[in-house]
């Protein structure tokens, strides 16, 4: 069997959308209702502010 | 042929075609029928990961907590955290085999380049944290046998080039996987210490005796312990990982007895390692914490003999070594995804050149910093702990939000049952992580002593 056959054969056990080709292609921007932009939001400041905490405590260990 | 399919065959990737042999195995498995051979093929990903999560740390952690407290309350509390553990892994597991893209790319091409650059650059500095703290639990074990620091460097940089040395996922995860089982070590040392099965079980049954001595340190004990359930290398590791061995909604049900076997073999392993510190309960363990954990096997050798101290060494070098091997992949899959780089160990490193520098670069840094002499180690280790820990909600929101997209995810999305449960998961984790970060600051602040 060449290896072009083989290939042929070889390819029937993937899903089309486990090919490379497939996943680098980018899914859409997720479509966010406004309580979860919001949420967000606030989960972005949630990160910053205890970030900060815990590089100020980290610092002030040195 | 149509034109069709030989477009389809002009796009194929060296990538493609490994992952497909892959593949063929387990549909000829299926075909037949090879209930046990299907298992065999389709188990890793949940057992790597749960396994590489009772980490050195971890593992010095629990030994820890048994030689303060004894068995009591942490036995089962240790064993909760699993079933949360397990819980929030099988949604990652889920959206990886249903979408095969990783967290990192989903989370970027979903919800843009600030959360997915975030994501990838809380994961790549808590990895590089926790891989120094790795490399300090190989270096404790290591100790026992008079062996040092550049051994400990040298064992853990050649482990993650050789594993990377195939060109071939299939390879690294069964030679993760073959080391992984060594985490076993720690219940075999638990057996040795002869302990008192009777009231391991009394304390699994009733969460007793609770533990006395001060209620707030045991708080902060128990906030940090539920906050460690889930880390963000867990969650890209998981994902990327279930992508890159394939897995399609078919094997869903594979995939879920992967994350729970894993599961219940690191909590059974875990306890093991609180039973065996618990030897020391009453003989000064109490006074042997953190990164001073290099007392452990010593203090072991003294109570209950030098097999179990070497035992329970042997498991600190499993457990640090494996862990480098999974938290340096997670970090290869993020860094190639975010750049939207090749990201498959199905590839050879000439082809993925992100994801290998990613895997092997973090590791050799690491490794790098704990030859520094005069580096604060404690200090660094004990504060990427706690921002790990507050900072991943942010993880977890996301894989709630991913779970339930429909779009990416049709008809697997959560159910509502998997939704209350997740939350309720996600809320108590992420308050306690919060509870910790903020009890560390005040106290330096000296708002609370």
């Amino acid at each position: 069997m060449s290896e072009q056959e083989e290939l042929e054969e070889l390819i029937e056990y993937l899903e089309r959308d486990q090919l490379v080709a497939d996943r680098s292609v980018p899914v859409p921007p997720a479509r966010l209702s406004r309580p979860a932009a919001i949420g967000l939001w606030a989960l972005r400041v949630f990160a910053i502010i205890l970030s900060a905490m815990v590089i100020y405590v980290f610092i002030a260990q040195l | 042929m149509t034109p069709a399919e030989e477009a389809v065959l002009s796009t194929l990737t060296g990538e493609d075609a490994v992952r497909s042999r892959d593949r063929f195995r387990v549909h000829d498995a299926r075909r037949r029928g090879s209930r046990w051979y299907l298992l065999w093929l389709l188990v890793g990903p949940g057992i790597l990961v749960m396994l590489g999560e009772n980490d050195g740390p971890s593992m010095i952690s629990y030994a820890a907590s048994g030689a303060t407290y004894g068995f009591g309350f942490f036995l089962p509390f240790v064993l909760i955290t699993f079933v949360m553990a397990i819980i929030t892994q099988e949604m990652v597991m889920r959206v990886g085999a249903v979408t095969h893209r990783g967290y990192g790319q989903l989370v970027l091409e979903r919800f843009g380049r600030v959360w997915g650059w975030f994501a990838a650059g809380d994961l790549l500095f808590t990895n590089l944290v926790t891989l120094i703290a790795e490399f300090v639990a190989i270096r404790i074990g290591l100790a026992y046998f008079h062996l040092g620091a550049p051994v400990a460097v040298a064992l853990g940089l050649v482990l993650v080039l050789f594993t990377l040395s195939g060109g071939r996922y299939w390879r690294w995860e069964r030679i993760v996987l073959g080391l992984a089982i060594f985490n076993g070590l720690f219940l075999v040392a638990a057996i040795m210490t002869g302990a008192d099965w009777g009231s391991v079980g009394h304390a699994i049954y009733t969460f007793g005796p609770f533990p006395g001595g001060s209620v707030k340190t045991l708080l902060l004990l128990i906030a940090s312990t539920i906050g460690a359930t889930v880390t963000p290398w867990m969650v890209f590791f998981q994902q990327s990982a279930s992508a890159d061995k394939g897995l399609t909604p078919a094997d869903l049900k594979h995939g879920r007895y992967d994350t729970v076997a894993g599961g219940v073999l690191a909590a059974i392993f875990g306890c093991g390692a609180l039973i065996a510190g618990a030897a020391l309960a009453g003989h000064g363990g109490a006074n042997i914490q953190g990164l001073a954990g290099a007392g452990f096997p010593g203090a072991l050798a003294h109570i209950s003999g030098h097999a179990v101290a070497i035992v329970f060494a042997l498991g600190l070098i499993e457990a640090g070594a494996v862990a480098i091997l999974t938290i340096s992949a997670s970090t290869g899959y993020a860094v190639a995804e975010c750049v939207g780089a090749a990201h498959s160990f199905n590839n050879r490193p000439s082809a993925a050149a992100a994801f290998y520098v990613g895997n092997a670069g973090v590791a050799v840094i690491a490794a790098a910093i704990i030859l520094i002499p005069g580096v604060p180690l404690l200090s660094i280790v004990l504060n990427a702990n706690v921002l790990a820990t507050v900072l991943l909600p942010v993880t977890l929101v996301f894989v709630i939000l991913l779970a339930n997209d429909r779009e990416l995810m049709g008809r697997w999305v959560n159910s509502g049952l998997t939704n209350v449960v997740a939350i309720v998961i996600v809320a108590v984790i992420c308050a306690s992580g919060a509870a910790y970060g903020i009890d560390s600051f005040l106290q330096t602040v000296h708002v609370i002593s």
